[in-house]
């Protein structure tokens, strides 16, 4: 790449559009070039400042009850599947890229054991469930007296249902095991665990609104393992990392 | 009145975004009733068409694709009129100077000179930008939209995006430099020079526009 094919894509660059190979090849100039990655340096930090000084406006408490006097207003509006259901329209290319290197099987990332073992358990369809059922208020329950701790279904929205629970070991002490399925097909299991002495940390650590979470990826699936209220908590689905990560905030959230 | 509740999935979905979007509203109409009106306005439309809203799609862009309607619809007539059309680009090379905070000895100081202006000048300037301009920067900038979702939002071509946004950041540069000139945070250049690629709006970069840039670094030196 030469300077002015380097001039065209800075701005590009510069926000986040470009990746894999495109993105490679800038960086590559700019390693050699500094006209052009003084040019980068000066548009990343104009965006930054120009960020810095814009401060997102408080919302007049009058407009919060005024949307609110409205919406109660109206007929209450259909209801519908949450916008995580099915894989995004929009998905952020460099989410794409990947989601295809972690088919492939290029890069695998090297987690925990409890992540490991989530991803198999995943993938062992087979296995039988040790209470079925759609609700998921007395699939948590069947668990009470079974485990040291109460286990809470999490919910993730009007689109899924239960399935059905099994008692499992994450590392010497029972668990368990959760399975959810999405409306659109998807299959989403839950591990629920005590996290005493076991790790679950893997090597692509996110933190979103405020909890930490650690992401891995097998083959066409996805693994986060976060830890809430002193559980330890392991999630696989066949989404990408990042629907999946949307569909976890959107379960915290409420 | 007989109260409903308001819908759990709207509530959970949409309602969340009401910051961005009145942050987003102010910077669009540039008045607090306006923009009052306008997010009121759209959330009552996305509320009706709440069942249109397609599954797996960004709600927030969603919701930023109405209000940009709305706006359009209602608001823009009266914006238009009030808009001066803000040719304010300086170079490239006074640009360049003015962020990095160099001194005139080509220097740069510890603190880059867009850290000494205040919020308010960067709100005014911002404001002095052209609608389309300003909303594509306040989209990618503040917002983080991508370009794609951005284009769906302005319903317009990424290229267009493109070259909205590289043209509102230099408009919002050459504002910011005027005002810093102004104020007397950094002395003005001897002759303010040409306006860099006043034709350049289709393209995110002009070659051209590139090279007598580097003609002109190269006369200083």
């Amino acid at each position: 790449m030469n300077c002015a094919e380097a001039t065209a894509t800075v701005q590009a660059y510069v926000d986040g559009e470009l990746d894999g190979v495109d993105r490679e090849s800038v960086e590559r100039h700019l390693v050699a070039c500094s006209t052009c990655s003084s040019r980068v340096r000066l548009q990343t930090r104009f965006r930054a400042a120009v960020r810095a000084h814009l401060h997102r406006p408080e919302v007049p408490f009058t407009l919060r009850r005024r949307v609110e006097e409205t919406l109660k207003s109206q007929p209450i509006a259909p209801r519908r599947w949450p916008a995580w259901m099915s894989l995004p329209r929009i998905v952020p290319a460099a989410a794409a890229v990947f989601l295809i290197v972690a088919i492939t099987g290029t890069v695998r990332r090297q987690h925990s054991a409890v992540l490991d073992q989530a991803e198999r358990t995943f993938n062992n369809t087979q296995m039988p469930m040790d209470i079925t059922g759609s609700d998921c208020g007395s699939i948590a329950s069947w668990f009470r007296g079974r485990l040291e701790f109460p286990v809470h279904a999490p919910a993730l929205g009007s689109g899924a249902t239960c399935q059905g629970g099994r008692l499992v070991n994450v590392g010497e002490r029972p668990a368990a095991y959760l399975v959810y399925r999405v409306s659109d097909g998807h299959r989403v299991t839950f591990l629920v665990f005590d996290p005493r002495d076991l790790s679950i940390e893997s090597r692509e650590r996110r933190v979103v609104n405020g909890r930490e979470m650690y992401l891995g990826t097998g083959p066409g699936i996805s693994t986060v393992a976060y830890r809430d209220r002193g559980l330890g908590y392991v999630v696989t689905a066949d989404y990408d990392e990042d629907t999946l990560t949307r569909l976890l905030t959107t379960s915290f959230a409420r | 009145m007989k109260r409903r509740p308001i819908s759990s999935d709207f509530e959970r979905e949409a309602l969340p975004h009401l910051g961005a979007l009145y942050a987003a509203a102010l910077r669009m109409t540039r008045n607090e009733k306006d923009a009052e009106d306008l997010v009121q306005e759209a959330l009552l439309r996305a509320y009706r068409f709440f069942d249109t809203f397609e599954a797996g799609t960004n709600c927030k862009a969603w919701l930023f694709r109405i209000l940009t309607n709305v706006f359009c619809n209602q608001y823009r007539e009266r914006e238009r009129e009030n808009v001066v059309m803000t040719e304010a680009e300086s170079s490239s090379a006074n640009l360049e100077q003015f962020l990095s905070g160099a001194g005139a000895d080509g220097k740069e100081t510890e603190t880059a000179l867009l850290g000494r202006m205040v919020s308010a000048d960067v709100e005014r300037a911002l404001a002095a930008v052209p609608p389309d301009f300003r909303l594509a920067v306040v989209l990618a900038d503040l917002e983080d939209f991508s370009y794609k979702e951005i284009a769906e939002i302005m319903d317009c071509p990424a290229g267009t995006v493109m070259s909205r946004l590289y043209r509102g950041r230099k408009i919002l540069q050459g504002l910011l430099y005027d005002y810093a000139v102004e104020q007397g945070i950094i002395a003005p250049t001897t002759a303010k020079p040409a306006l860099a690629g006043s034709g350049d709006a289709v393209a995110p970069v002009d070659l051209d526009a590139y090279r007598r840039k580097r003609a002109v670094e190269g006369e200083r030196e």
